[in-house]
């Protein structure tokens, strides 16, 4: 269920957000470079005034170019983002507080960073988190060589959250991640990291009612209404998320995946080269 | 669906003549260091079935290292041991369902891994390339170390069998799965998905994803670095280590694999002396290896290798 007041918990942090300047410091690193593009190590300033770091990659050539901005996973490293994707596209990939690169002076646990700050959403880190996002979006927006209208997001709920935030990207590959029917799922798995909820439910059970409370303001489902670019969703199996399809009130893209990188791999990237315009992707040799 | 004939490929590796020496003269430095290994429970992340420990241990260069060991509560005779690897990006994990199977299990955090790079932090990116043209400095000597340790770490540890200690990994697991099985010859099973660090001076003219990439990129700013990137290369790739390998193994990759590029896993088998190997190769896959359904394989060879 929705909190009612879901809509200004994210204002009152968009409010905070818009009186943080962003700082772009964009420094380009030779070492990653390449003869089809320039490799920048981009620092920009977030919620409460952290510094974070994102991979920020752009072709040589006449722009404006296409974005693929992927949203990263749960775990402390961030790759570089894909060769192929960085040939003709603008590639970014964001390190968000605690992960490498953005762990000064935060470091993030693993396990531990998933419930962090559980007890209350004013104290949860993906409240920050979440600012981290929405700010590389609000980045990508001012600049000239970025083609505003094809701007495309990829990962899981952390996308989903940036999607529905800002309405200005064009394209949603999402993958339900952690927070989509988080409890229930954690309830029938020991694997990390959702055995981290569990682990906190063990140690901590008077908390169980506060740690639903904030799951709700991270809720997939929450969100998807608000979401309404061009949407692909990967389920880990047939119908698995129907109530979540049926959130985004209209219809949208679904598969299922093959729990293949390859064949994913190939599906994504035609995909986004379908809606992004760009022809046919550029795939690694060993996908063609 | 793959056209290309992987096995074709023909990678070749260099073994230097006094590659055995030089891991010989390492493993007896190492051996000088006692582990020193010291436990602390974990009551948040232990459960009624299974006690979970932060374990940290000394390694080469005195460099302090951690992980996770999971034991089950109820343990009234000593336990196979499973050691889990981790791969390039990867924490190590807490592997307490096999604990929960009667597994005293490891999940290991080799230096530069969070918990273990208090002394050593190369980064991500920035492992694969760190003092690269010096064998005598190169990450991963130091990481190789470290991983081959958790089975003297395993073998010290009373409520262990340590005739049935099982390891595995894939990717950068898989990798340190094969090392540590040829340098720890009491292993008594391995399994290795989608191996790493295996003909590498191949793979990088094979792919342009990273971890390999990062290689690519060294040379791209340092070409006239090439030979001594080969030379030290030649002491760490996983080839070089097969011939060493006795314990039964199973090896598993995808055909489509971009990550590690499947070409390279045919000379590993060829090189590997275990009477008991198996390579599963997957059409269709990538990088997963299709573990997702792979899994069950391994879990079932891990059954009947320590549990019988």
């Amino acid at each position: 269920m929705k909190p009612e007041d879901f809509d200004s918990y994210w204002q009152r942090l968009e409010q905070e957000l818009i009186r943080v300047e962003q700082a772009p410091e964009c420094t380009e690193i030779h070492l990653r470079s390449t003869p089809e593009g320039k490799l920048f190590g981009l620092h920009l300033t977030s919620l409460g005034g952290y510094r974070i770091f994102v991979y920020y990659c752009v072709p040589h050539g006449k722009g404006p170019f296409p974005v693929i901005y992927r949203l990263p996973n749960y775990g402390s490293v961030v790759h570089i983002p894909p060769f192929e994707e960085r040939c003709n596209h603008i590639a970014v990939a964001l390190c968000h507080r605690g992960q490498r690169l953005s762990d000064q002076p935060f470091a993030a646990s693993y396990p531990g960073l998933l419930t962090q700050g559980i007890e209350s959403p004013h104290t949860y880190i993906y409240r920050e988190i979440a600012a981290d996002c929405l700010r590389v979006m609000d980045f990508l927006l001012t600049r000239e060589e970025v083609d505003q209208g094809r701007i495309s997001l990829v990962g899981g709920d952390l996308a989903l959250w940036t999607a529905a935030m800002r309405s200005q990207a064009f394209a949603l590959y999402y993958a339900p991640s952690l927070f989509y029917k988080s409890l229930h799922k954690a309830s029938s798995s020991s694997h990390y990291p959702l055995e981290e909820f569990n682990d906190f439910l063990r140690a901590f059970p008077e908390s169980k009612g506060q740690v639903e409370t904030t799951l709700k303001y991270f809720e997939p489902i929450n969100f998807a209404s608000s979401v309404a670019m061009s949407t692909m969703m990967v389920e880990e199996s047939e119908g698995d998320g129907d109530d979540l399809a049926m959130a985004f009130g209209r219809e949208i893209d679904r598969c299922t995946t093959y729990h293949s990188s390859f064949r994913d791999g190939v599906r994504q990237a035609q995909w986004l080269a379908d809606k992004l315009e760009t022809g046919e992707p550029l795939l690694p040799e060993h996908w063609s | 669906m793959t056209l290309r004939d992987p096995s074709a490929y023909g990678t070749q590796v260099i073994k230097p003549d006094d590659f055995d020496t030089f891991w010989g003269e390492l493993l007896e430095c190492a051996e000088k260091i006692p582990l020193n290994a010291s436990f602390s429970l974990d009551t948040m992340r232990s459960t009624e079935q299974v006690e979970v420990f932060e374990v940290h241990y000394d390694s080469l260069n005195d460099v302090r290292v951690a992980g996770w060991y999971c034991l089950p509560r109820i343990r009234p005779r000593p336990l196979p041991g499973r050691v889990f690897y981790p791969g390039y990006i990867s924490e190590p994990t807490l592997p307490k369902d096999y604990a929960e199977q009667g597994y005293a299990c490891f999940g290991a955090a080799p230096r530069g891994k969070l918990r273990s790079n208090l002394q050593f932090n190369p980064g991500y990116p920035g492992l694969l390339t760190h003092n690269l043209v010096d064998r005598q400095s190169y990450a991963y000597q130091g990481f190789y170390v470290d991983a081959i340790r958790v089975i003297d770490f395993l073998t010290e540890q009373p409520e262990v069998d340590s005739e049935r200690i099982g390891i595995q990994g894939s990717s950068q697991g898989g990798a340190l799965t094969l090392v540590a099985a040829a340098l720890r010859p009491q292993v008594k099973a391995a399994s290795a998905g989608a191996p790493y660090l295996t003909g590498v001076v191949d793979a990088i003219d094979l792919t342009r994803t990273y971890p390999y990439e990062e290689i690519n990129d060294y040379l791209r700013l340092h070409p006239q670095n090439r030979e001594a990137m080969i030379k030290t290369w030649n002491y760490y790739d996983c080839i070089n280590f097969a011939d060493r390998i006795q314990c039964p193994i199973i090896v598993y990759i995808g055909l489509q694999d971009d990550v590690c590029p499947p070409e390279t896993a045919y000379p590993l088998m060829d090189r590997i002396r275990s009477p008991e190997k198996k390579l599963y190769a997957y059409d269709g896959h990538g990088h997963d290896a299709n573990h997702h359904v792979h899994d069950e394989v391994v879990d079932t060879f891990f059954d009947d290798h320590l549990k019988t």
